[in-house]
């Protein structure tokens, strides 16, 4: 066996694999998904997978079985997942645009232009699929059926490619074709669900952005547009009440608290609030259900009964 | 050339072994040179423990102490209804275990589950040793994709019991997609495994790449296979004899077994043939009216009928995976079938119709499942395999949440390794500990998911509620072991566990277990003179197998039958002796079967000189 030179000491991980993890350890945190994954901007869905493909044959912890890596067996470990959940980033056509509007600055001239050209591309890629489900809305009798048919396979390839929203237009197209099968509607309403759940995901993550940067009224508004696509969302309800209390908006706190209250009746913090909204707004006996539903949770809870001593 | 591995597939009814040789996937054949091992044990009345081949064959008169599809209750607790459902059709008797597991009674002893499948393993170790001639320590087994960690765990420990060290769990259908990719792994193309056991049914969508196989979503039925098919028939025999005889056959275990052999005889031929009888004499009897038997014919229409829910539930599972990997039948490049039900003409109809395809026919369904798993061990262990697997997890992971509701902290079909972390706030004044409790499954309702462990946090600040925060991380490694760290942010206390869901035994226990497994295989050391006595003994078979044809015309013409069917009797215990590789009885035998070869031979001679 010839022995490699190993800069490491003992560690039997090829000194080019060392010399890369070293420096991603130095310079990894501040490359693009793109530069991550060695792809140009432009690239598309394919690209992007078959370099996440190549890319895990060198950084999947399996590739280097039983060695000894030393302290790169973390390392290993570490960059795969960032590769992973870069390429799993990337692989949604959703997920993609919002990362290229957030992270547009950190691109180069090249880049961005790269990156502008894929938009016009899909631009114009868009234009011309709407035409055709313009054309296929035209046609006539039973041909309607098989229009439709087409419309759900294409749509099914848009999903694939996390190309949610193409998929969507199909969709609708596909069902005005025929408003009678089920899998369109099915799958219609599933895309939907997903679409706003996403956008919910996406507006709280810039709700709370604005909170730590202290920009309450804008997140008050963030956060609403985050529990209208997601009715279901604590953490935007309490969020909303929060920044509203920050605003001296008691009103709207007061609903906020509400929402978050029925949607997690153990949020103890929420409920305190809730109930500190009602007194000062004079609503003595409602605050005091609330006190007692909080005292019947945590019967210790100091705040809640001093205050509803004073009521 | 490295290390030994071999790769098992553990199955519900039969398992195989394989290896890559020289560059080759290939099965291990068993000692008695044939390539699938039915994952039976059993203990004969004389208490030697009989594995396979063996144990099956004399499964009808000794049903209670014959262990089949042990499998079903791998990393199962007591005290949950698909357990205590599973058990009804169990001939043998379950009983519940010290951990809320499962045991079963054989004889004077009670076997968890890992420890009758170590039987099964050492069986193939000890036949993958003689294959090699060389020991061999290191295994990939594979289990159903749709394994829970504790069901995992359990096989695991199953290995260590045999003596192996388990380098990997992989999922049968992955498995099967790298015997099926390997030496075409360059094409880029997108695969469907549909594997349908004996126990399990999975299904996985893939897609191949540069010898990169990567998993893209799996589900399945962890309790739907051959043997829910079997029971069908099992029902459609037995229901009628009770209404006209008032006996109730599966009550009977020495019955049930014969309907059970019936039965899956009777669903195999029907996949090559359109009718069948099924006859079996002397089933039962009652005072009353004597011995009963049972006589009937059981039609393809008929066999598609009673077991078209179960198919269209496998069909089920195939939308809904493909629904969770974004693919349309179309877009796959092939459809692959595994494991032995998928030879049923309705199933392959089925498949062919939603698909649109013909499934590929160049993957063995039977050993597929073995020889990716020897595949994986080679690409693991040995560096030349240009190949590597990205598999994901089955099922999410996370935390019970107030309220009894399931907070996912990893969804399923996310690669491994990963990680992921939340924040958890305390719900007291001045809570110095937290209970966290960790969960694998996909219900909002946290306790109908899978427990897989507990643990505390203690030593917390103590702060008015809300104000410490706790960062709970989870890890799951290219094992799929997930190990569970949580860590209080402000003052840096960090606690932290792997999450070994109990299979059912304790470490000493395994320990315990794996040391009388060892002293078993020591017991089993072959006698040095086995080797010639076999030789002898074999040749003395062919002797009486050559002269036969002669003692059955002698037998007519005055020798009678007697002489002829003490020999018989001696040969087969010599063969059975033969292939359980007793030593001494062997002797014995060949001692009495000489003695009778010289005596017919003088018989022979004697009758010639007569007319």
């Amino acid at each position: 066996m010839v022995a490699a030179p190993k800069p490491g000491g003992d560690i039997d991980l090829p000194a080019d694999m060392q010399r890369e993890l070293d420096e991603l350890e130095t310079k990894g945190h501040r490359l693009t998904h793109y530069q991550l994954l060695s792809v140009t901007p432009d690239a598309d869905g394919a690209t992007v997978r078959r370099a996440y493909l190549e890319a895990s044959k060198r950084f999947h912890p399996d590739a280097w079985y039983r060695k000894d890596l030393g302290h790169y067996g973390p390392l290993l470990s570490k960059w795969f997942q960032r590769l992973t959940g870069a390429y799993q980033l990337l692989s949604n056509e959703e997920s993609r645009a919002q990362y290229d509007r957030d992270h547009r600055g950190e691109l180069s001239q090249s880049e961005r232009a790269a990156m502008e050209r894929r938009q016009l591309s899909m631009q114009e890629e868009e234009r011309r699929a709407r035409e055709r489900r313009e054309r296929m809305l035209r046609t006539k009798g039973f041909a309607r059926i098989g229009a439709a048919r087409k419309l759900y396979e294409e749509a099914v390839e848009h999903a694939q490619n996390g190309e949610r929203m193409q998929a969507i237009f199909a969709l609708t197209a596909a069902r005005e074709l025929d408003p009678n099968r089920k899998e369109i509607s099915a799958k219609l309403t599933e895309l939907e669900r997903e679409q706003a759940r996403a956008r919910a995901r996406s507006a709280l993550s810039s709700a709370q952005e604005r909170e730590e940067k202290k920009l309450f009224a804008e997140a008050v508004t963030v956060y609403a547009v985050a529990f209208q696509n997601d009715p279901t969302s604590h953490p935007a309800a309490v969020g909303a009440a929060r920044c509203a209390m920050q605003i001296s908006d008691k009103r709207a706190a007061t609903t906020w608290a509400m929402r978050a209250v029925d949607l997690s009746p153990d949020d103890l913090a929420a409920r305190m609030m809730l109930a500190r909204l009602l007194a000062e707004a004079g609503l003595k006996s409602r605050a005091r259900t609330e006190l007692t539903q909080l005292l019947n949770r945590s019967p210790d809870h100091k705040e809640a009964k001093q205050l509803l001593r004073t009521l | 050339m490295g290390e030994l591995v071999i790769g098992i597939d553990l199955g519900t009814t039969n398992s195989v072994c394989a290896t890559v040789r020289g560059g080759t996937p290939t099965v291990i054949p068993n000692r008695s040179g044939y390539r699938i091992t039915p994952s039976v044990v059993a203990m004969a009345r004389n208490g030697k423990r009989l594995v396979g081949a063996l144990a099956r064959r004399q499964a009808v008169t000794n049903a209670e102490r014959t262990v089949v599809a042990v499998k079903r209750l791998m990393g199962r607790r007591w005290s949950t209804k698909t357990t205590q459902e599973t058990l009804q059709r169990m001939p043998y008797s379950v009983v519940k275990g010290p951990h809320d597991d499962v045991r079963i009674a054989l004889g004077e002893q009670e076997y968890s589950p890992p420890e009758i499948s170590a039987m099964v393993l050492t069986e193939l170790r000890l036949d993958a040793e003689a294959f090699f001639g060389a020991p061999v320590s290191k295994a990939v087994i594979t289990c159903p994709a749709y394994f829970n960690d504790a069901q995992r765990n359990a096989t695991k420990d199953a290995g260590r019991i045999a003596g192996l060290e388990v380098i990997r769990i992989i999922n049968e259908p992955t498995s099967a997609a790298l015997a099926f990719g390997f030496g075409k792994a360059q094409a880029e193309r997108q695969i469907a495994v549909f594997d349908l056991g004996g126990g399990t049914f999975d299904f996985t969508v893939l897609h191949m790449f540069k010898g990169v196989f990567e998993v893209e979503a799996t589900g399945g039925d962890s309790l739907l296979g051959g043997e829910d098919f079997d029971s069908r028939i099992i029902d459609s025999l037995a229901g009628p004899f009770q209404q006209k005889h008032g006996v109730d056959l599966r009550k009977d275990k020495m019955a049930l077994q014969r309907l059970r052999d019936a039965a899956e005889k009777a669903k195999c031929e029907l996949s090559l043939v359109k009718q069948v009888e099924i006859n079996l004499p002397f089933i039962s009897s009652t005072p009353q009216t004597g011995p009963l038997h049972l006589q009937s014919t059981l039609t393809r229409d008929q066999l598609e009928q009673m077991t078209g829910d179960l198919v269209q539930r496998c069909m089920k599972v195939c939308e809904q995976v493909m629904g969770e990997a974004k693919v349309l039948p179309a877009q796959l490049g092939d459809v692959l079938l595994v494991g032995g039900q998928t030879r049923m003409p309705k199933i392959q109809d089925e498949v062919r119709r939603l698909f649109g395809k013909e499934p590929a026919k160049t993957v063995n369904p039977d050993e597929a499942v073995a020889l990716g798993a020897a595949i994986q061990g080679a690409m693991l262990l040995h560096d030349e395999q240009e190949m590597l697997l990205l598999d994901v997890t089955p099922h999410s992971l996370g935390i019970a949440i107030a309220g009894g509701f399931f907070q996912k902290i990893i969804e399923k079909n996310t690669t491994v390794p990963t990680s992921a972390h939340h924040v958890f706030t305390t719900v007291k004044d001045d809570q110095t500990s937290a209970k966290i409790t960790v969960l694998q499954g996909e219900s909002e309702v946290a306790g109908d998911n899978e427990l897989l462990g507990e643990f505390m946090l203690t030593g917390l600040r103590a702060a008015p509620r809300g104000q410490v925060d706790i960062d709970v991380i989870f890890d799951i490694s290219a094992d799929g072991i997930v190990s569970v760290s949580a860590l209080d942010v402000q003052t840096g206390t960090r606690q932290s566990i792997t999450v070994t869901a109990s299979s059912g035994l304790t470490e000493d226990e395994i320990k315990k277990a794996a040391r009388s497994n060892e002293d078993w295989m020591l017991g089993q050391k072959e006698d040095p003179d086995f080797q010639d006595r076999k030789a002898r003994a074999e040749e003395i078979i062919r002797e009486f197998e050559a002269l036969w044809p002669r003692l059955t015309r002698a037998a007519q013409n005055g020798l009678g039958q007697e002489p002829l069917q003490r020999a018989q009797a001696a040969l087969s215990v010599a063969r059975l002796q033969l292939a359980q590789r007793e030593s001494e009885a062997l002797a014995a035998s060949i001692d009495r079967l000489e003695r009778m070869l010289q005596a017919l031979k003088g018989a022979l001679e004697r009758g010639k000189g007569a007319p």
